[in-house]
This record gives C-alpha cells, structure tokens and sequence, in this order.
C-alpha cells in the first residue's frame, strides 16, 4: 500500500537519509538474505539543495509518493525513461525536462535518465489522455510527469469531466506499472481569487490523495516565489524571471521527488518552511541526519 | 466569376468551420463536430481536399495542361503564399496573446499555446518560428501544408512521367515512417511535430490520385457502391468506439504498434481507412444537400473557393474565441456569439476577394472613356 507522506521541502535532510538507508539497506536491509545476490544499486548521492528561491512556503508543494517503477527500472537497468506530457512540458531547449534530467544525474551516479518531451501546448486533459496511453504503448516509460489543469481550467470544461479523465488516466497508468506524478497548475496572481481555478486545482490535490499518487503542487511554489519577490527577497519582480523562476523549482521539486518517491519511502525528510512573504531561506551548509533509516525499496 | 459551387469546395468549407469551432477548446458546439463521432477530423478532410485541388492545377498525365517547368515553379510560389500565411498568422497571434496578458494584467497568458519560448526565449525561438520547427498550439496544421505544397513539385513531376509510381512511393514512406518510427523534431523546445508531414502526405496523396478518374481514382468511382456498403460497419464502428470512449488498449497492440493503435500525429491505418470510410459515405450525400439545401451549399462552397484566406481568419478567430471565452467565463451565450460572429467574419473574409473580383472585372468590361 502506497503511503502518502508530505514531503515539503526535501533539501539537505535528504542527503544523510539517502546515503545512510542506501548503505542500511544493502548492509541491514530488511529481507536481504546473505545467501541472495547483492542486487546492483545505483550509487545515490544526495540532491543538492534546493536553490534559495525555491525554498520556502508554509504549504506543502510535493506530495510523497512512491514510484516504485522508477526505483526498479533503476534497479534493473541504470536507466529510468520519463514521458514529460501535457501543457507547455518544456521552454527553453528541452525546458525543465533538461533540468530534471540532469539533476537525476547528478543525484543517481552512473543512471541513464531518457526523457521523451510529447508536450502539445494548449491541449485538454481528455486529448492528453489518449497521447499518454499511444505514448506508453510506444515509449514504454517508467515515470509519466503530467502537466494537467491549467488549459481545462482557462477553457472552463466542466471539473467533472476533467476529474473523471485525470482519475481513468491514472488508474490506467498504475495498471500499466507506470509512475506518475501530477504537475499542477500555475500560480499567477490574477487567477488567485477565481473560483474555477481554485476548485480545478483542489480537484487534482483530491485525485492525487485517492490515488496516492505525486503531486507537485505548482501553484503553492510559485506562490511563494511572487510573494517572496514581492518583499524584496532580492529576486527582480520582473514577471518573465517569476516564471523562469517557477520552471527552474518545478525542475528541481520534480527531480527531488523522484528521487525520494524511488528511494525514500518510509522516510520522513523534514520540510523546509517559512510563511508565504517570508525572506527566503538559505541552503544548509551540512547535511541533517536522518530522522530514521528504512533499507531501500 | 468564381467558379460555380461544387461537393470539393462545399466539404472544404464544412472543413473550415469544423477546425474554427475544434480550435477553441471547451467550446460547446464542439460536441456537434464529426470529430466526436469519429476517428478522424476535419484535418484529415482539409489535408485530403488539398491533394484533391492539387489535380485540378496539375492535370492528368495524359493530358498536360501546363509545361512541367510553369506548373513546378507555380506550386512553388503556392507554397511560399503559404508560408508567408503561416508566418503573418503566427505573428498576429503572439500580439494577441501578449496585448491581452497586458491588458488583462495576466502573465499566465503568455504561457499558452507554446507562446512562452518567443517571449521567454526569443533569439531562438525566432529561428524556430521561421524555421517552422516552432509551432504555436493550434497553428500547426499550415506548417504541415506549407511542407506538402513544397514537396508538391516532386509530386507533380512523379504523377507526370511516372504516374503509377506515385501512390506506391507515398505509401512507402508512410509506412517506413510509421515502422521506425521518424518522429519529426520541433526547435528550441523539445517535442515532435503535431502532424508528422512524412506521414500526412499519404492522405494529400490519396487525395491527389483518387481525384483522377483512371487509375485508382477510376477503381473507387467504379465500385463506389460496393465501397459504401462495406463503409458502414467501418463508420458505425468507430463511432460506437470514439462516442463510448471505449478505446482498445493500445499496449495490447502488436509491434510495430504505430499500425495498429490509433494515432493523429502519425495519422495511422486505423485512422485513414475510417476517414477514407467516412469521405465514400458522406460524399453520397451531396447532391442531396445541394437539392434541400442550396444555400448552405453555395455558402460552403464559397468558403472552400477561399480556403485559404478563410484558414487564416478562422485560425486568428479562434484564437480570439478562447480569449473571449477566458475573459467571460465561457457558458452556452458566450460560446453562441463566438461561433456566429466567427463564422460570420469567415464568410465575410470569403465574399470580399469575391467581390473585388467581380468589380475588377466589371470595370475591365465597360468601355474606355473617350478622352
């Protein structure tokens, strides 16, 4: 049974945690029999922190998951492939999708992350449905990263309908032993009051806790950001760096995510927080032990 | 005078308005469209049209009407038009977008529809969009046009020394491109091209050799009856599958699985015998609508004489269509005037060339005035 933890901001609590349970659970690991093959672990770093705009916010932006086939196809191949679908899944030259494969990279040494971009900007969650199923039969990935809710809600189709397409697709994902994670919607301040978009984006939340699956919950990061630029916590105000700014810690919640959805569960990595408007806080300089240790999944 | 009205132009025009109303997406009249019913759209109609109107520029090979060297620099020019079209369009839309993310104070919009890179990331994007390999959502289908019209030259020459060759090398790398499969790439950001041109030139070609009435155009129009018939499973079917949403899992699908699920981006099998299904049904009820309908006939038709100029209104329109619906929170009144008023200005962008057209000739054929 997936369990559904909270994990606000993973930062450096995650790099004894990881490093420590890596080396428990090879050595200690629950159900390792002497006798059995060591299985071939990837070598896991610790993520870097969280660059200082992205860490913040009293609310949670990921909600932990396990991605249980991204942990056994890093297991079983050193390689892990993600299909990035949905709104706008990249802008800058392959767009955070860049950044998140090379912040895997960077965290599982010696790991082959394949990212397949198949984002059609502008597109329904019902259409993005179907390509994600094509796309699955076709790519056979490990990991679906969904960029959903922003078009449904800026075209008002019917919140049911786009529960209804968001619950199938993820059930059918699940059935087809694929990982998904949810990427909400964007925050901009002049949608913040407009109920549509505040019931589309409390939709997902709801799909993702019935079906435990990840969530990142876009919105609340880059709600933090504006209101962080905002109290002059030293990030220009200019609107296109606000963005960039979101695209760059969805990148880096999204790679921290994977990381601790495919090698943390059961590990309660403690958030990093601070009231929405509050000055961003600084990176730790020394990793945090972990709280406890749980042999890798 | 424009040419009188006729199936060809009457179903463009259908086309036309279909891809203006499946362009604003969430609109209500969208569920009226045949794209809820069917595996294919209007795209494959508008393609498969276009090939169609190839034939009447180029002829039929025995009977050339035009030296190969005039019609190849003739298509040539055809295809810069189009990609002037593509460029002017895909400008008016990233002012639109950027106008009203200024005036509605909302940045949000400059994110939709793969808009975010010109602004965000405008030294390469630019390249992108003049390169073709950048593609605003929903303005991908004349990018794809502007390919086939380049390429139609190569066409025209196949189809003139050695016509029988024709369909069998399209189909070819058709399906060359569907076993590999050949994604075509799009730059700076990272994705594939919405219509794969290596795939979609089957259905331009289809269009192309079945609008001759020898060869394989001849075999169709000869047993067009029979065709029908075994048309209505095939259509009935699929609309069964498409309206209960009950889609076979494609990862139950044989490899290569690009033949075998259905897919828009590679136009696959399953796609284009449905739509060529749905054109040898649909096309036995022209003349029925021309007898109870005629004025729905020529207003189609006159669509379809200007499908260009009325592409590129009802593209800009629909853009405006799902600003309007943004700004007034999108309900059934919204969605009503939007479709009127759109359909209006389409028509309105079809009449005027006609009626300049029509005045140019006038004037030419009233006597000089003596000076």
């Amino acid at each position: 049974m997936a369990r559904t933890g909270q994990v606000k901001k993973v930062g450096t609590a995650l790099a004894g945690v990881l490093t420590i349970s890596l080396i428990a659970g090879v050595v200690f690991g629950e159900g390792t029999s002497p006798a059995a093959p060591a299985a071939p672990i990837p070598p896991v770093v610790a993520p870097a922190p969280f660059s200082p705009e992205c860490q913040g916010g009293s609310t949670e932006i990921v909600t932990e998951s396990p991605l249980p086939h991204v942990a056994a196809a890093l297991m079983k191949r050193r390689t892990v492939r993600i299909l990035a679908i949905g709104n706008s899944t990249g802008r800058r030259q392959g767009g955070f999708t860049r950044q998140i494969e090379r912040l895997l990279k960077q965290v599982v040494k010696g790991a082959d992350v394949v990212i397949i971009n198949r984002g059609v900007s502008g597109e329904l969650a019902a259409n993005a449905s179907l390509r994600i199923k094509n796309e699955v039969a076709m790519s056979n990935p490990d990991l679906v990263i969904w960029q959903v809710g922003t078009d449904d809600a800026l075209a008002f189709v019917p919140l049911d309908e786009v529960r209804e397409t968001v619950e199938s697709t993820v059930r059918w994902l699940k059935e087809h032993n694929v990982d998904v994670v949810l990427a909400g919607l964007q925050y901009v301040e002049r949608v913040a009051q407009d109920d549509n978009y505040y019931r589309t984006r409390e939709m997902l939340r709801d799909v993702a806790a019935k079906e435990h699956v990840m969530i990142i919950r876009r919105y609340e990061a880059m709600q933090f950001i504006a209101a962080a630029q905002d109290a002059g916590g030293g990030y220009g105000p200019d609107e296109f760096e606000r963005t960039e700014a979101g695209y760059n810690c969805l990148a880096q919640y999204l790679a921290s995510a994977i990381t601790v959805g495919a090698f943390g569960k059961g590990m309660s990595a403690r958030p990093l927080r601070g009231p929405p408007g509050s000055q961003p806080q600084q990176p730790p300089q020394q990793a945090q032990p972990p709280q406890q240790q749980r042999p890798m999944q | 005078m424009p040419r009188q009205s006729n199936a060809i132009d009457f179903w463009r025009g259908i086309a036309l308005i279909t891809i203006f109303i499946n362009h604003v997406p969430g609109i209500y009249y969208a569920r009226f469209t045949h794209a809820n019913y069917s595996l294919s759209d209007s795209a494959d109609l508008f393609v498969f049209l276009a090939g169609w109107s190839l034939r009447y520029i180029v002829g039929v090979p025995d009977r050339p009407q035009q030296p190969i060297g005039y019609l190849v620099l003739r298509l040539g020019g055809r295809a810069v038009e189009l990609y002037a079209a593509q460029i002017l369009i895909t400008m008016i839309a990233i002012a639109m977008l950027a106008a009203t993310a200024t005036i509605l104070d909302n940045p949000l919009l400059l994110e939709w529809h793969n808009a975010a890179a010109v602004f965000y990331d405008p030294i390469f994007t630019h390249i992108g969009l003049a390169a073709l390999t950048h593609h605003l959502g929903y303005f991908d289908i004349l990018p794809l046009y502007v390919v086939l019209m380049a390429v139609a030259p190569v066409f025209a020459v196949i189809d003139r020394y050695a016509p029988n060759w024709l369909l069998p090398i399209s189909i070819a790398i058709y399906l060359i491109t569907l076993i590999v499969p050949l994604p075509i790439p799009t730059w700076p950001v990272e994705g594939q091209w919405f219509f794969n041109p290596l795939a979609w030139q089957l259905v331009f070609v289809l269009g192309f050799v079945m609008a001759r009435e020898d060869g394989i155009g001849g075999f169709v129009r000869r047993h067009i009856t029979v065709l029908r018939w075994l048309s209505v499973p095939i259509v009935a079917v699929s609309a069964y599958i498409v309206w209960n949403r009950m889609w076979p899992d494609p990862t139950l699908m044989p490899q290569p699985r690009l033949l075998f699920i259905a897919d828009k981006t590679y136009v696959t099998p399953m796609r284009l015998i449905q739509f060529l299904a749905l054109v040898a049904l649909f096309s036995a009820t022209y003349p029925y609508i021309k007898r109870w309908a005629l004025r729905l006939v020529e207003f189609g038709s006159m669509l379809g004489r200007n499908s260009l100029i009325v592409f590129c209104v009802g593209s800009i329109l629909s853009l405006a269509g799902q600003i309007t619906r943004f700004v007034y929170r999108g309900d059934i009144l919204v969605d009503t005037v939007v479709v009127v008023l759109g359909v209006a200005i389409m028509a309105f962008a079809a009449w005027l060339p006609e009626w300049r057209e029509q005045v140019r000739l006038r004037r030419s054929a009233q006597p000089l005035p003596a000076s």
